[in-house]
């Protein structure tokens, strides 16, 4: 695809997300039937599982596109790692912020050692020094690589942090949707749930596409202005 | 392949010859985990809380930042001296340097771990009794976690403006699982409790060092090529 291409996607992308982002918005709020015993804080639920589903899927993305890049060196394949890495940890944050808040009122705390929190406050640090590692180096190319070689330690990391925090303490709620008897989640609140988790992708989808290709051009610049120099 | 474990055995040995002459990690490593020791005995309520209940703890936080202080020198001295180009220009497999790196941080972080439990035992009256083997083998298994993530992104950070700075930003986050399964499992068995109830938590940290270790090898040669 060429650069425009992707940039014109992006931007399709990104303004379908919002514009359903807005519906979910509104079924969050006015269509979906109340949770009995959480009452209205349980409507953070909508933002707080998706925003965690897609910063998974952003690292993930970022692992993956790291170890491609260390075997292929291809640089477009680092520019999409630290799209994907940027987009991660703004998903990752919104999923920190959202927990807390609905645990002040359904748990009566804002912190608990809660394994899924614990892990994506974990993961959030660990792309904290991807960018610290990427942008303190003299020489951008050894920044990229020793990125590259923190996502991929972070990815092999995980399962074992998962275990262990889990293995720390369980206070979370358990899985409503993805389990062996099938969704337990009363059908408005999955429909509510999975029209939220296509808005939340698509939106991160088309914000990784945007973010991606303003790396292409940052680097096409660059190699202009090398040109020009010389 | 005996060839290979020459090699390893050979930059193990010269790591820990430079490290006897000057004996500078060791000193630095042993003296802060005494220190470290003796400010947790006041910073901590010997009255309301028994020191049985927050040892194993305070053992692996001293472990680990001990462990840092040192693992993060691991490139410095080479780093200086430009010998580092030299060991990496050499016809040793880059896993193979990594790895005895790796296990000379092992053993001088060990023997700091050891002292480190001999000083708690010393200071808050900890009593190891008949668990000492088992206990050396949780500290042993934890270590070697640490240490094999600790040289990979020591390499790593030794490269870069902040230095050693960024290491533990880069590690702790890691560590996570060491200090849960290793503090687990010293702290049971400081209560006496038998064997089989640390037994999965010292498989997860078996399990973290070789993924750990596996992690290095692999990855290293990324980090030292230029």
């Amino acid at each position: 695809m060429s650069s425009k291409k992707i940039r014109l996607v992006g931007t399709a992308l990104a303004m379908i997300g919002l514009v359903w982002l807005g519906v979910v918005y509104w079924m969050s709020f006015f269509w979906v039937s109340t949770e009995v015993t959480q009452g209205v804080a349980q409507r953070i639920f909508y933002v707080h599982v998706p925003a965690a589903w897609t910063s998974f899927l952003a690292f993930g993305l970022a692992a993956l596109t790291s170890a491609m890049y260390l075997w292929l060196r291809d640089e477009r394949l680092d520019r999409a790692a630290v799209s994907a890495a940027e987009g991660g940890m703004v998903f990752a944050t919104i999923m920190l912020a959202t927990g807390p808040l609905w645990g002040k009122i359904a748990w009566g705390t804002y912190w608990t050692w809660e394994p899924r929190l614990t892990l994506t406050l974990l993961l959030w640090f660990i792309f904290l020094g991807y960018f610290l590692v990427r942008s303190s180096t003299e020489n951008p190319e050894k920044g990229k690589r020793h990125a590259a070689v923190v996502a991929i330690v972070g990815a092999l990391d995980i399962p074992f942090i998962h275990l262990s925090v889990i293995w720390f303490r369980s206070l979370h709620p358990e899985p409503v949707v993805i389990k062996a008897e099938g969704p337990t989640l009363p059908g408005d609140m999955l429909a509510t749930l999975s029209m939220s988790l296509g808005a939340f992708t698509a939106l991160f989808l088309g914000l990784f596409l945007l973010r991606y290709s303003l790396e292409n051009l940052r680097a096409e610049l660059d190699t202009r202005s090398r040109h020009a120099s010389v | 392949m005996r060839n290979y474990f020459a090699q390893i055995g050979a930059i193990l040995w010269k790591d820990l010859r430079v490290e006897l002459r000057t004996r500078e990690r060791l000193i630095t490593m042993g003296a802060f985990a005494v220190l470290a020791a003796i400010l947790f005995n006041y910073a901590t309520d010997r009255v309301g809380v028994s020191h049985e209940d927050i040892a194993a703890g305070l053992v692996w936080m001293t472990i680990v930042f001990a462990g840092l202080l040192g693992v993060g020198r691991t490139f410095h001295l080479e780093a200086e001296d430009g010998a580092l180009q030299g060991i990496l220009l050499s016809p040793v497999p880059k896993d193979a340097v990594f790895l005895a790196k790796a296990l000379s941080n092992f053993v001088l972080l060990y023997i700091v771990a050891l002292l480190v439990v001999a000083v708690f035992m010393l200071f808050f009256g900890l009593e190891v009794g008949s668990s000492a083997g088992m206990i050396a083998l949780v500290i042993g298994l934890g270590v070697l976690g640490f240490v094999a993530l600790g040289t990979l992104f020591s390499a790593i950070s030794t490269g870069t403006r902040m230095g050693e700075t960024l290491l533990p930003v880069l590690v702790f986050p890691l560590l996570a699982p060491v200090v849960i399964y290793g503090t687990s499992a010293t702290s049971q068995f400081l209560e006496g409790r038998p064997v089989t109830e640390a037994e999965g938590s010292i498989k997860m940290l078996a399990a973290f060092a070789l993924m750990a270790l596996f992690a290095g090898s692999w990855l290293f040669r990324f980090v030292v090529e230029d």
